[in-house]
């Protein structure tokens, strides 16, 4: 099995290289026809003419759009992500701070919506036919239309304003301190054994995931219900109810197997988008990640930033993808073996 | 006088969606005529007042004011003209590119699939939020742009799902027999393939339009929407946020206004998806 | 224990469909005996199928047994608690399905599936259960067990699985064994292999088998007694020689007549008009359900249903004037027209496909498979092509009409070499060759009206006003057999021999001088497929039409062709006239073909080639 998977894996790593320089390109592209000078907004307001074209061409921005992009690429290949306009720090210092916090509460929101995807979408499928079904699809319906921001918004109103009962928002208590380690604020509290920095960031952490679980939550619900239900009008299952199987080695064994395989592949899309929604939660909770550091880029025209984060987004989307597919192919034996 | 009505439209949820859409749809159309108070209009002197039926409230101001002193009511029946407007502007020029680049992709296979497979696979590698904020700052701000954005982004969640439906679609035999009895390939397309994927066209721009008011909210949130001077649903939040502690209602109206829209859309092509789909299929099992 | 496995009584199965409930199943009474094979045949329809989900209890929705009983070893399965029931499922009771490769889970290993079934068995210990997996594989004569333990359903052949799936129905030594058409989806040489596998493992275990079929020659070689349905009412019941040899009911004979014979002086086929009353149809008939179509009908036959009523001992039959069936004959076959100097329509030299698959940027296997054929088809002409799945039939189909581009080789057609692919070519191929496609699900559009798809033809150039158009429809409709009413309908509304029929008639819009019919009647009824045959004899007489007839079925081929080429892997691998090869054949995969296909005559032993031979084939081909 290892044999015919690693050059699979090998292909799509290859193919997501090339992906990554295509962003980055149209990346490129699309900021550069920029109505903004970031030439004359690095500069003070009271720059002359002159000086502001002496920037620009420091900047190395009147050269020819494709040169600029192969002088950025080849920077970006040495490490050097620029020079942020607004902060005046590294672009790549700036991500490596911010990058493990977005990650965090991505992988933590992820497996929150798949929690309660995996459920929801059992106990839709076993309501089918009975009377709760109705009430039940309809409230997947109602989860499908609340998005994350406004999950975050509302809960905001409910347990910050009204009911007091958990922070929104930062990452820890401000006057709590962690030298950071791997930067993911979980890993280092256990490492260092505070217990107590453990429990705040776990606070803080509550309503982000959970804004983030519920949001992306109804469509692994929905799909995992209906390939159940495709997967049931298969031959096997009958054949497995004609040995004499009981139902529930039937669902477990037979049917789980076989309906989990289209809901891994779309929880893997939906991370894509999950991933795009920890923008605006960090941004509602102040949350200082990746989607703030791209949201203050944005408000300021801060070319740099904004192109690298950019990459550093596409470039992470990728890799789950690649991760998801791997495991599309261990669980899917057609794929694999022919 | 039900019996008389097509199949699709008996079925609750679709009529639950039209009658959501509709009255937003009126209330986008008669803005100007519905709302009390010009929606820019200042009151400084009357800022962060509650809703009518809470102390303290005006009646001149239905749902309250804001921070500035303008009517949140009228600010939202204004803001429903820009949701709608790009609901139904960017899902169906979504639809028109991601369709036709899966009728292409599906019917013709080989290096057109190819090609426009990778392509699908470029841009679903980017999170939405994240393409459209770029694009919004690379094209600028206004309504046109962001409709722009909203199509060059979502085109692919159409391409993507109509693509598979149209390869099985492509391959089976009565679009061979149409070929092999001298139709063109454009009518082929169009006379044997398109008129079976309309139902899921249909669907999927329902869903579309919801998946568009969000964007389009999320963006004005960020302030990269339309201009400052265009009330818009998401702007309104952004607002109210500041004063949250002062004037949690000014959060909670917009909020609601947006769930209502996209359950609305959502509630229709749910509904539409089960009566079409199961038609379909009761049809081709019967 | 009974001397009876099975015993129904009066059973009675019913669907509630649209509110009223209507008998599927109706009065059913048959007993089989301890180690004895009871063949059910029967057409689509018939409710055969019924009867192996009512032994499991395993109705679809809306389907309940209303009366009578189902005795089990001397227990009623209908009353039994569903807990007893499911005890018995895979014990006592097992089944063997229709579609091998579907009915095992594409997920879990060979092994993994027999070792679940072997563990509820009570089989204790994985290396018990090992062994004893590697010994099941063993009798079913699977070569190389281990490996096929690690291996995926979708790694083996449809042969391989139902030998697996055999394997694990006999595993337990069953009392009673339901095989649901077995063989349907297997090609023809591994058909009889499988049935005679059943047949060995049967005997020796002495197991109880109901084998449901629709092959009236299959059950006379292989089962003990046979019991015909139509309609869900039983027909007649008896030793299946002594049925098959001389029937009593009317309806058994016209299913042996209309079955195409595959030796002796050849004969027409007996056309069943109509079809058998569906569920709705049959609610509201008085008297037998066969009266509508029975030769030996008289006016009391509609008055009221028949009692089914023994005959001699041991046979009955639910037909009062069973002694005149033995009249029933089949029609004189209608002369051929003289084929000699007819002009020479198709030519073909050296035609070849090869199909690259890419898998990746490097790798790509190519496939050959069309090896250099050569054939002719001359006008009122009739051929054939046999041959399995692999065989390259279908390509050859396929590259006649335009739908491929042949890797090598020519195609002329009436006079005009088309293999170049070009605009004109392409024009002329169209103007002269036309292709019945053979799954009629997805041949037909299921969104156009009939009279659409039938004057597609005329749709293509736009000269045809509507009222034309309909026009046409209603001469096609009439030319081809069918109502005119059926114009306005949407092909989910017609049965699988009238869309076959729609088909038809839509290639020869086009008026076509070469019809090419791909597998048209494979899966159609033996009734409609006489029909439809029947219709194409009728087609050739009144517009000279020549056809190319691709079919894995011999007994088709044999009635309905003057010439036919034997294809396998690819390659043409004996040619002539019908009779000939037939009679007489060449080469040894040709003998094998003929020798897969049951005898027509009962009481003449069925030998294919024998197990042992197939042994070491089953490696590959299953």
């Amino acid at each position: 099995m290892v044999t015919t998977i690693v050059p699979l894996i090998g292909r799509r790593l290859l193919i997501s290289i090339v992906i990554l320089l295509i962003v980055s390109a149209l990346l490129f592209i699309v900021l550069h026809v920029l109505p903004v000078d970031p030439a004359a907004m690095s500069m003070p307001p009271t720059a002359t003419t002159a000086e502001i074209d002496a920037k620009r061409r420091e900047m190395g921005l009147d050269l020819p759009l494709s040169r600029q992009y192969l002088i950025w690429l080849s920077h970006i290949l040495r490490g050097d992500f620029g020079t942020s306009i607004h902060f005046r720090r590294g672009v790549l210092s700036l991500i490596a701070t911010t990058l493990p916090a977005t990650i965090e509460l991505a992988v933590l929101s992820m497996i929150v919506a798949s929690l309660i995807g995996i459920v929801g979408g059992l106990l839709l499928f076993h309501v089918r036919g009975k009377p709760g079904e109705h009430v039940l699809d309809l409230g997947s319906i109602v989860l499908l239309s609340i998005p994350e921001f406004l999950w975050a918004l509302f809960f905001i109103l409910l347990f910050g304003v009204a009911l007091h009962l958990l922070p929104f928002t930062g990452r820890l208590d401000p006057d709590l301190r962690l030298p950071s380690i791997t930067g993911f604020l979980l890993v280092d509290a256990l490492v260092a054994g505070r217990g107590d920095i453990f429990r705040s960031a776990v606070q803080h952490m509550i309503l982000p995931c959970l804004a983030l679980g519920l949001a992306f939550s109804p469509t692994i619900m929905r799909v995992l219900r209906s390939s159940l239900m495709d997967v049931y009008q298969d031959d096997y299952i009958h054949q497995a109810r004609l040995r004499g199987l009981s139902e529930r080695r039937i669902l477990t064994h037979h049917a789980l197997k076989n309906a989990i395989l289209p809901t891994v592949s779309l929880m893997g899309v939906q991370f894509g988008f999950l991933f795009g929604g920890t923008l605006l939660v960090e941004l509602i909770f102040s949350y200082p990640g990746l989607g703030n550091l791209m949201v203050d880029a944005v408000r300021n025209a801060d070319l740099p930033i904004i192109q690298a984060v950019g990459l550093t987004y596409c470039a992470v989307v990728l890799i789950v993808n690649t991760a998801v597919d791997t495991l599309y192919l261990v669980l899917n034996p057609k794929l694999r073996i022919r | 006088m039900m019996r008389a009505w097509p199949h699709w439209m008996r079925s609750g949820r679709v009529i639950t969606g039209l009658i959501i859409i509709a009255a937003i749809l009126v209330c986008a159309v008669f803005a100007p005529w519905l709302a009390p108070h010009d929606p820019n209009e200042q009151n400084l002197l009357a800022a962060l007042a509650p809703p009518a039926w809470l102390e303290g409230g005006d009646p001149a101001f239905p749902l309250g004011t804001d921070s500035l002193g303008r009517c949140v009511l009228s600010r939202l029946l204004y803001g429903a003209r820009v949701a709608m407007t790009v609901a139904v502007l960017a899902s169906l020029g979504a639809m028109v590119i991601g369709a036709v680049l899966s009728y292409l992709a599906g019917y013709f296979g080989g290096y057109a699939d190819a090609l426009i497979g990778r392509a699908v696979d470029v841009w679903m590698s980017f999170p939405p939020v994240i393409l459209s904020l770029i694009l919004m700052v690379g094209l600028g701000t206004g309504l046109r742009n962001v409709v722009l954005a909203i199509v060059l982004v979502d085109w692919t969640r159409f391409c993507r799902v109509l693509r598979g439906e149209v390869l099985v679609v492509a391959r089976k035999d009565y679009v061979a027999a149409a070929r092999l009895l001298g139709f063109s390939h454009w009518r082929t397309i169009t006379r044997e393939i398109v008129p079976g994927s309309l139902p899921l066209l249909i669907t999927l721009i329902s869903l579309e339009m919801g998946i568009a008011v969000i964007v389009e909210a999320i963006l004005s949130f960020v302030g990269l929407s339309v201009s400052a001077q265009t009330p818009a649903w998401g702007q309104m939040i952004a607002d109210a946020r500041q004063s949250i502690h002062d004037a949690p209602w000014n959060l909670l109206f917009p909020i609601l206004m947006i769930f209502i829209a996209v359950f609305g859309f959502n509630m229709l092509g749910d509904g539409l998806r089960r009566t079409l789909d199961v038609r379909l299929t009761a049809t081709e099992r019967a | 224990m009974t001397v009876e496995v099975l015993v129904a009584r009066d059973l009675t199965v019913t669907a509630a469909l649209a509110g009223r409930p209507l008998p599927v199943i109706g009065e059913l009474n048959f007993k089989l005996a301890r180690g004895r094979l009871l063949g059910l045949v029967g057409e689509s329809g018939a409710g055969k199928s019924m009867i192996g989900r009512a032994i499991a209890q395993l109705l679809p929705h809306g389907f309940a047994v209303t009366r009578g009983e189902l005795m089990f070893d001397g227990e009623d399965l209908v009353r039994m608690p569903p807990a007893d029931r499911r005890e018995l499922l895979g014990r006592e009771i097992a089944f063997i399905p229709q579609e091998p490769l579907s009915a095992l889970n594409p997920v879990l290993t060979i092994g993994r599936q027999i070792d679940e079934h072997l563990r509820r068995l009570g089989v204790t210990g994985t290396r018990a259960r090992q062994e004893r997996a590697l010994a099941m594989l063993d009798a079913v004569h699977l070569a190389q067990g281990r490996d096929l333990l690690r291996k995926y359903p979708h790694q083996l052949s449809g042969g391989m699985c139902q030998r697996v799936l055999i394997a694990m129905a006999f595993a337990s030594r069953p009392k009673l064994i339901v095989a649901d058409e077995p063989t349907t989806a297997l090609d023809v040489t591994i058909q009889a292999r499988i049935v005679k596998l059943i047949a060995e493992m049967q005997q020796r275990d002495g197991t109880s088998v109901i084998l449901i079929t629709h092959d009236l020659r299959l059950a006379a070689q292989i089962c003990d007694d046979i019991l015909v349905l139509y309609a869900g009412r039983m027909a007649e019941y008896g030793p299946a020689r002594r049925v098959l040899a001389g029937p009593a009911h009317p309806y058994t004979r016209c299913l042996q007549l209309s079955n195409p014979p595959m030796s002796g002086a050849r004969r027409g086929l007996y056309v069943l008009p109509e079809r058998m009353p569906g569920l709705s149809a049959l609610a509201s008939m008085t008297g037998c359900p066969f009266a509508p179509r029975c030769p030996s009908v008289v006016a009391d036959c509609a008055r009221a249903p028949p009692v089914f009523a023994e005959i001699e001992p041991g046979r009955g039959a639910a037909c009062p004037r069973h002694d005149t069936t033995a009249r029933i004959v089949a029609p004189a076959l209608a002369p051929a027209n003289a084929a000699g100097c007819a002009a020479l329509l198709l030519d073909v030299k050296g035609l070849s496909k090869t199909f690259r698959a890419h898998h990746g940027f490097f790798r790509g296997t190519s496939v050959d498979a069309v090896k250099n054929v050569d054939m002719t088809l001359h006008e009122n002409e009739f051929i054939g092509i046999v041959g399995e799945s692999g065989s390259g039939k279908s390509t050859v189909a396929r590259m006649l009409v335009g739908l491929e581009r042949p890797s090598a080789g020519r195609v002329v057609i009436a006079g005009r070499d088309v293999s170049d692919g070009g605009a004109a070519a392409g024009a002329h191929q169209r103007a002269h060759a036309q292709m019945v496609f053979q799954d009629p699900q997805s041949a037909l559009n299921p969104r156009r009206r009939v009279a659409a798809i039938v004057t597609q033809a005329l749709e293509a150039t736009g000269a045809a006003t509507s009222q034309e158009r309909l026009a046409r429809a209603g001469e096609l409709l009439c030319e081809i057999g069918l109502p005119g009413e059926v114009a306005m309908r949407l092909p989910a509304q017609l049965s699988g021999g009238q869309r076959q029929r729609v088909n038809i008639a839509r290639a020869l819009a086009a008026a076509p001088r070469i019809l090419i019919a791909d597998e048209i009647v494979s899966g159609l009824d033996v009734s409609v497929q006489a029909q439809l045959l029947d219709l194409l004899l009728r087609l050739r007489r009144q517009r000279g039409l020549s056809l190319l007839f691709i079919s894995h079925d011999l007994s088709v081929v044999r009635y309905l062709c003057d010439r036919v080429l034997v294809m396998y892997r690819g390659e043409v691998v004996e040619s002539g006239p019908t009779a000939e090869v037939f009679a007489a054949p060449k080469h040894a995969y040709t003998r094998r073909l003929l020798a897969a296909v049951p005898p027509d005559d009962p009481s003449v032993a069925w030998t294919p080639d024998e197990v042992e031979a197939g042994r070491a084939r089953s490696l590959s081909h299953g």
